[in-house]
C-alpha cells in the first residue's frame, strides 16, 4: 500500500503538499490558512494549469512545446487587438482568438509530425515568431478592453474566481477523456513506443498533430483568460511560462520520454509550485532566492523519486 | 433495488440543469467602473496599527542590476535609518502577471505600507484592490493611470526621450542618420520613444533609420549596431533607452573603430555606463534619480501611516491623502565633464 | 592449471537467486560452451566476469590470483573482453572510431591519427573476412549481422587473452556463422579462452570443446562436448524430454490471402497465396527481404505494385490500422523497439491493437480490459506475478506472449509472425509453437518468417523461399528438407 502511494506521483506529490500546508499553517497561522490566500494561490496558478494539462498531454505522447508562452501572449493580445481597434464584439473576437492559436498549434503539429522537424527546434523557432507577432499586434499593450471581456475572468461564483473554476473545469475534463476514451489513451502508447504504436494501428502522426494543436487551444484560452484577467493584454504575457510549466509537469509525474502521466499531476504539480511561491511571499523571502529553492526542489523531487522507484520496485 | 436507467436519466437531466441554473443565479459580475466604485470607498486609509511595521516593495525582475543597486539599496538604507522591517517581493523575470500575482497574495498578509514599481498600466486593478483593502500604496518609476494609488514618484520618460534627442541634435550639428533601439513593448519607453521623434522631427537633415528591439540584451543591441553599421556606414549616431542599450551599442562602435565619431546617447548610470563616458564613447547619460523614488516613497508611506503633517482633523475622515500626490524627481545629465563625480561617488 | 576459475558464485537480485554456487573452470586455448535457457543465470555469470556485475559471494581466479572487478575496465585490463549481446555500437560514428572507441591511435598531442585508425581498422576487418565494410562507414548504414561482427572486431580489438561471447550468431547467416568460427579456431590455437553462449545447439557441438550447463542459476555439469548427445543436452538444460513438432496438417482448400506480383523497396515480383488453416514459412538469408514483404502487405511500408486479393476482395493497406481493420496481424521480429511498450503493463500492452474492443458505451473500460488481458494470460500461460507488471521485467518468451495476445485480441484472419522465437528459450519456443498449431487448427491462415530451418520444417505445410528480394521456389512436402531450403535461398 505505502509502496503504491510512494510510486504514483499524484499521491506522493499529493501527500507532500498536504505536509507542507499543515506545516505552513503551524508556522504562519494568521496570514497562510485563510480563505482569501487559498482562493489567490489557485487564481495565481490556474493560468498555468491550463497551460499544464496541454503539456502533460504533449509530454505523455513524448513531445513537448516551447511556444505555448508566446501562445498564451500572442492570443490575448489577438484577441484585444480586434476588440480594441476594430471593435468586433466580444464572441467574435474570443473565436477568432481560439482559432489563431489552433492555427499556431497546427503549423508546429504539422511540422514535427508530418515533416519530421525537431520538437524542440520548430517550437523554440515558433517561440520567435509568435512573441513578435504577439508585439506587432499590440506595441505596449492594451488596455481597456470591453467589459464582457473582462467579465470572463474577472467574474466571481460561489465567492471563487472564474479562472480557477476554468482551470478545475480543464482538469476534471481532460482526467476524465484520458481516462476514458480511447483517442487520448493513445496518447500512452505513442509515449511508450512510437514504433509499435504504429503497428498496432494507431495513426501516430495524425495523433501527434492533434496534440500540439490541443495544446495550445489550452494555451490560447489561457491567454484570454490571463488578458481578461488583467483587463489589458501585454506582449510580455507568459514570459518564461513554458519552462515553469515543464517544471510543474514533470513535478506532476510526466518523463521527458513519454508514456507516464496523469493529468491531476499538472494540477499537483503547479499547485506545489504555487505554493512554494506563497509561502516565499508570506515568508517575505526575496525574489533573488525564488529561482534557487524552485530549481532545488525540482532536483530533490526528481532525485527522491529515483530513489525511491530503485528501492520499492527491487522489493516488488 | 435497482433504478430504472431512463429515470436516472430524466433525473440527471433535471439536476443538471438546477445546477445550472443555480450557478447562473449565483455568477457574480464584476463591476462596471472598478476604479469609481473603488474610489468612493478609500482615498486615505484609515491609521493602520503600527506595531511590527513592514512597508513591502514589489517589482518584477527584482535580480536586475540597475533595481537593485539603486531603487532597492535605498529602500533598504531607508529602513535602516527609521529602524523599520523592509521586504523586497517579485519575479526574478520580467513578468507583469506574476508581480500582480505577488501583490495579490501580499495584499493578504496585510503590510503596514506598499511600494510598487509601476511596471505597466496593467497593474492598475491590484492597486486598487491594495488600496480598497486600506493599505497605503506608493508608485514609483512609471505612474499608473486609472490606479487609486496615494502617491507616485517618477521621471517623465517623455522628457529622457527629449533630452536624449536636443543632445544628439547638439552632437551631431542637427543632421545624418539616427538610429534607436530598447525593449519593444512597453509602455514607458514607448513615451521615451515619443520624446525623442518629437525632437528629431524639427530638424529635416536628421533621418531616422529605425527603431530597434534589443531585448534588454548587451549582445543583441551590439548585434543590431553592426549591423546597422555595416548597412549605413554613414549613420551619425546611436540612442538607447534599456540599461543594456548603451553597453553594447558602445561595443560595437568600439569594434568598429569609430568611438568618438558616432554619437551615443543613452539611459542609466551603471558604473559600466561611467567608465564609457570616460572613455569618450558614449557622450551622454540621460539618468534617473532611482534612490529618490524609494526612499521618498517608502517615507511618504511613513508619514501616511503616522499622520506626520495631518492636513484635517482626520485625514481619512475627511477623505485626502496627507502626502504628496506626484513627485517629478527630475533627470541627471551626465558628460565628460562632470562624470568623475559619479565615478567617485 | 586451468586459465581462469570460478569458484562458488553466488548472485541474489531482488525476488530471485540468480546464481547459486556456481563453480567451473575454463583453461587455456579452449572453447567452452555455456548452455541454459534464458533466465538461467549465463549472462549474469558472464555479466561478473566482465566486472558489470559484482558477486554476493565466492570469488574469479585468474591464472590462480584472486581477483575482484569491480567495474568493465578493471576487467578489460585483464585483456577480458566480452562481446555483448544487446548490440553496444554508435551509429552516428564510423565502424572505424567504433571498433577503436576511446583508444584510438593518438600523436604526441592527443589529436586523432585517422589514418592510423582506419589502416588498423581495415587490417582488423580483412582478419574478420568482412573487407566489404569500410573503416569510414557509418555503422547506421550496416545490416545488423554486419554491426554484429563491428561487435565482435571491437572485442577482438583489445587482443583480449579472454574472449566472451553472448549470443553472437543471432543475427547470422550460414556464411558469417562460418567466418566467425574460423576466427574463434585462430584464437584458440593462439592460446585464448573463449567462453561461447548460443541458444543454436548445432552450433556449440560445432564449435565447444567442453560444455557447462545452467539451470536456474545451478551449475548442472561440464561435459565434453564429444562426449554429450543433443538429447541428454536438452534435457540437463530444460529437465524434461522434447515431443516432435507438429504431427498432421490442418490445411483447407480454402484461400484466404493471395498476393500477385507485389514490388516495393528491396523486393520486388512476389506472388503467393495462403489458405485457412495453414501455417507457410518464408525462408531466406537475413537481408532476402522477407520481413521487407511482410511489412508491406501489413502497410507499414509502400507497394509499388501488384495486387493483393484478402477475402476474395481487393486490398491495399496504407497503414497498419486499415490491415487490423480487415482482420490482419503482423507480430514483428523486434519485439523491444516495434512490438511492445516496454514500460507500460502487460494490460496495457494486451489491448493496445484492439482498444475498440474495449469501449463500453463509447468509453475505455478499465474492468473490461482488465477481464480480457487476464483471459490472455490465462490463455497463454504467462508466467508473471500480475497484470499490471512492466513487460519490461518479463522474460523474452513471456514478452513474446504478450505480443501474441495482443494480436490475436484483433481477431485476425492472417497472422503474420515474424522471428517468433527469436532469443527465448526452448521451453517458451514450444509453447509458441503450441499456440501456432492451434490457431492454424482454428482456421486461421499463418505465414511464419524464422531463421531457424528446423522449426520452420517441423510446423511448415509448405515453405516459401526468398532471394535479393524475389521468390525463388516453394518447397512442399515430401521433399521438404534442410538441404532443399538452403540450396534454394543461397
Amino acid at each position: 500500500m505505502i509502496n503504491k502511494i510512494l510510486q504514483d506521483r499524484v499521491y506522493s506529490l499529493g501527500l507532500v503538499l498536504v505536509t507542507t500546508a499543515l506545516i505552513t499553517s503551524l508556522v504562519f497561522p494568521s496570514t497562510f490558512p485563510t480563505f482569501e490566500n487559498f482562493s489567490q494561490i489557485l487564481l495565481n496558478l490556474s493560468i498555468d494549469t491550463i497551460v499544464a494539462v496541454g503539456m502533460m498531454l504533449l509530454l505523455i505522447s513524448g513531445a513537448f512545446d516551447l511556444s505555448v508562452g508566446s501562445i498564451v501572449a500572442f492570443t490575448g493580445c489577438f484577441t484585444a487587438y480586434l476588440m480594441h481597434f476594430f471593435n468586433i464584439p466580444v464572441p467574435l473576437a474570443l473565436a477568432a482568438g481560439m482559432l489563431s492559436a489552433l492555427c499556431i498549434g497546427l503549423t508546429n503539429g504539422y511540422l514535427i509530425a508530418y515533416q519530421n522537424i525537431n520538437p524542440m527546434i520548430q517550437t523554440l523557432a515558433m517561440m520567435g515568431i509568435i512573441r513578435g507577432c504577439a508585439l506587432l499586434v499590440s506595441g505596449a499593450g492594451i488596455q481597456n478592453l470591453p467589459y464582457w471581456f473582462n467579465a470572463i475572468g474577472q467574474s466571481k461564483l460561489l465567492g471563487i474566481q472564474m479562472p480557477i473554476w476554468y482551470m478545475l473545469a480543464t482538469v476534471g475534463i481532460f482526467t476524465f477523456l484520458f481516462n476514458k476514451t480511447i483517442f487520448f489513451r493513445r496518447y500512452y502508447y505513442i509515449g511508450g513506443n512510437e514504433k509499435a504504436a504504429d503497428l498496432s494501428g494507431i495513426h501516430v502522426r495524425k495523433m501527434k498533430m492533434f496534440a500540439f494543436m490541443i495544446s495550445a487551444l489550452l494555451a490560447g484560452f489561457a491567454g484570454i483568460l490571463l488578458s481578461s484577467r488583467l483587463g489589458a493584454a501585454l506582449p510580455t504575457m507568459g514570459r518564461g511560462l513554458e519552462l515553469r510549466v515543464i517544471t510543474a509537469v514533470i513535478l506532476g509525474g510526466a518523463t521527458l520520454t513519454g508514456g507516464y502521466g496523469k493529468i491531476p499531476g499538472a494540477l499537483l504539480g503547479a499547485l506545489f509550485m504555487g505554493l512554494i511561491a506563497n509561502i516565499m511571499v508570506i515568508s517575505r523571502i526575496s525574489g533573488y532566492w525564488q529561482e534557487i529553492i524552485l530549481g532545488l526542489i525540482l532536483i530533490a523531487t526528481l532525485w527522491l523519486d529515483k530513489y525511491l522507484q530503485r528501492k520499492y520496485s527491487a522489493i516488488s | 433495488m435497482k433504478l430504472k436507467l431512463p429515470h436516472l436519466k430524466v433525473y440527471s437531466v433535471f439536476s443538471l440543469f438546477g445546477a445550472l441554473f443555480l450557478l447562473s443565479v449565483s455568477c457574480e459580475l464584476p463591476p462596471r467602473n472598478q476604479s469609481a466604485a473603488v474610489a468612493a470607498r478609500a482615498s486615505n486609509p484609515e491609521p493602520v496599527s503600527i506595531d511590527n511595521e513592514e512597508y513591502v516593495m514589489v517589482t518584477t525582475a527584482v535580480t536586475m542590476p540597475m533595481y537593485v543597486n539603486h531603487d532597492q539599496a535605498a529602500f533598504r538604507r531607508w529602513g535602516k535609518k527609521m529602524n523599520v522591517k523592509v521586504s523586497i517581493l517579485g519575479p526574478a523575470e520580467w513578468d507583469v502577471p506574476a508581480q500582480i500575482n505577488t501583490i495579490e497574495e501580499v495584499i493578504g498578509t496585510r503590510p503596514t505600507g506598499l511600494l510598487i514599481n509601476g511596471t505597466d498600466p496593467a497593474i492598475a486593478q491590484v492597486i486598487n484592490k491594495a488600496v480598497a483593502a486600506g493599505i497605503p500604496t506608493v508608485v514609483y518609476d512609471s505612474d499608473i493611470p486609472g490606479s487609486n494609488r496615494h502617491a507616485f514618484l517618477g521621471t517623465d520618460w517623455y522628457e529622457i526621450g527629449r533630452m536624449q534627442g536636443e543632445e544628439m541634435v547638439k552632437l551631431t550639428g542637427g543632421k545624418g542618420k539616427i538610429a534607436y533601439m530598447g525593449i519593444l513593448g512597453l509602455t514607458n519607453m514607448d513615451q521615451g520613444f515619443q520624446g525623442l521623434l518629437d525632437v528629431l522631427k524639427k530638424y529635416p537633415d536628421i533621418e531616422v533609420i529605425g527603431k530597434y528591439d534589443d531585448k534588454a540584451n548587451v549582445e543583441e543591441a551590439a548585434k543590431i549596431t553592426s549591423d546597422v553599421l555595416a548597412a549605413h556606414p554613414d549613420i551619425a549616431g546611436f540612442c538607447g533607452f534599456d540599461s543594456n542599450s548603451g553597453p553594447g551599442i558602445a561595443l560595437a562602435v568600439r569594434e568598429a573603430g569609430k568611438a568618438g565619431k558616432i554619437k551615443i546617447t543613452t539611459v542609466d548610470w551603471e558604473p559600466e555606463h561611467l567608465q564609457l563616458v570616460k572613455d569618450g564613447v558614449i557622450q551622454m547619460l540621460a539618468g534617473q534619480k532611482r534612490e529618490l523614488f524609494t526612499w521618498y516613497g517608502a517615507q511618504f508611506l511613513y508619514d501616511m501611516v503616522h499622520h506626520t503633517n495631518p492636513l484635517a482633523q482626520n485625514d481619512a475622515r475627511a477623505g485626502i491623502t496627507s502626502v504628496p500626490y506626484i513627485i517629478n524627481t527630475g533627470l541627471l545629465k551626465i558628460t565628460a565633464e562632470n562624470v568623475d563625480e559619479f565615478i567617485n561617488r | 592449471m586451468p586459465h581462469i576459475v570460478l569458484s562458488h558464485i553466488t548472485k541474489q537480485f531482488p525476488g530471485v537467486k540468480a546464481l547459486d554456487d556456481v563453480s567451473m573452470s575454463i583453461e587455456q586455448g579452449e572453447i567452452h560452451a555455456l548452455c541454459g535457457e534464458n533466465g538461467a543465470g549465463k549472462s549474469t555469470l558472464m555479466n561478473i566476469l566482465s566486472g558489470n556485475l559484482q558477486p554476493d559471494n565466492g570469488g574469479i581466479f585468474l591464472d590462480g590470483t584472486n581477483l575482484r572487478f569491480s567495474n568493465p575496465q578493471q576487467a578489460f585490463a585483464h585483456n577480458i573482453a566480452i562481446v555483448y549481446q544487446h548490440l553496444s555500437l554508435v551509429d552516428s560514428l564510423s565502424v572505424a572510431e567504433n571498433i577503436f572507441a576511446n583508444q584510438q591511435p593518438v600523436n604526441k598531442w592527443g589529436i586523432i591519427q585517422f589514418d592510423a585508425l582506419n589502416h588498423q581498422t581495415s587490417l582488423l576487418l580483412k582478419q574478420l573476412n568482412i573487407e566489404e565494410i569500410s573503416p569510414r562507414t557509418l555503422v547506421a548504414e550496416l545490416s545488423p549481422a554486419q554491426r554484429q561482427m563491428v561487435e565482435i572486431a571491437k572485442a577482438l580489438s583489445k587482443q583480449p587473452s579472454i574472449l566472451i561471447l553472448d549470443e553472437p550468431t543471432a543475427s547470422f547467416t550460414d556464411k558469417e556463422t562460418r567466418t566467425l568460427f574460423d576466427i574463434l579456431k585462430t584464437l584458440k590455437k593462439g592460446g585464448a579462452s573463449i567462453i561461447y553462449i548460443s541458444h543454436r545447439l548445432e552450433e556449440i557441438f560445432v564449435l565447444a570443446d567442453r560444455i557447462s550447463i545452467l539451470k536456474d542459476g545451478k551449475h548442472q555439469g561440464t561435459f565434453n562436448a564429444s562426449e554429450l548427445k543433443k538429447d541428454e543436452l536438452i534435457t540437463k538444460m530444460v529437465g524434461r524430454e522434447l515431443k516432435a513438432l507438429r504431427a498432421g496438417s490442418t490445411r483447407t482448400t480454402e484461400t484466404l490471402l493471395v498476393v500477385k506480383n507485389i514490388s516495393g523497396s528491396r523486393f520486388s515480383n512476389v506472388s503467393f497465396s495462403l489458405h485457412q488453416g495453414e501455417i507457410v514459412g518464408l525462408a531466406g538469408l537475413i537481408g532476402a527481404g522477407r520481413s521487407e514483404i511482410a511489412r508491406a502487405i501489413f502497410g507499414i511500408d509502400k507497394i509499388r505494385s501488384g495486387e493483393i486479393l484478402f477475402h476474395d476482395k481487393p486490398f491495399h493497406a496504407d497503414h497498419p490500422a486499415a490491415a487490423i481493420r480487415e482482420r490482419m496481424a503482423y507480430v514483428t521480429e523486434d519485439r523491444k523497439n516495434q512490438g511492445l511498450f516496454q514500460e507500460m503493463t502487460i494490460e496495457e500492452n494486451i489491448v493496445a491493437a484492439s482498444l475498440p474492443f474495449v469501449m463500453k458505451s463509447g468509453f475505455y473500460d478499465r474492468s473490461k480490459a482488465r477481464q480480457i488481458s487476464a483471459d490472455s494470460k490465462n490463455r497463454f500461460r504467462m508466467a508473471a506475478s500480475d497484470l499490471q507488471q512492466r513487460v519490461i521485467n518479463l522474460s523474452g518468451g513471456n514478452q513474446q506472449k504478450v505480443m501474441l495476445a495482443k494480436w490475436l485480441l484483433t481477431q485476425p484472419d492472417v497472422l503474420i509472425i515474424d522471428e517468433p522465437t527469436h532469443g527465448i528459450d526452448i521451453g517458451a519456443k514450444y509453447e509458441i509453437y503450441e499456440i501456432l498449431k492451434t490457431l492454424a487448427a482454428e482456421g486461421k491462415a499463418i505465414l511464419m518468417i524464422s531463421s531457424e530451418l528446423p522449426e520452420l520444417l517441423g510446423l511448415c505445410d509448405r515453405i516459401i523461399v526468398v532471394k535479393k528480394g524475389t521468390v525463388v521456389g516453394e518447397v512442399v512436402p515430401p521433399d521438404m528438407t534442410e538441404e532443399k531450403v538452403i540450396r534454394l535461398a543461397t
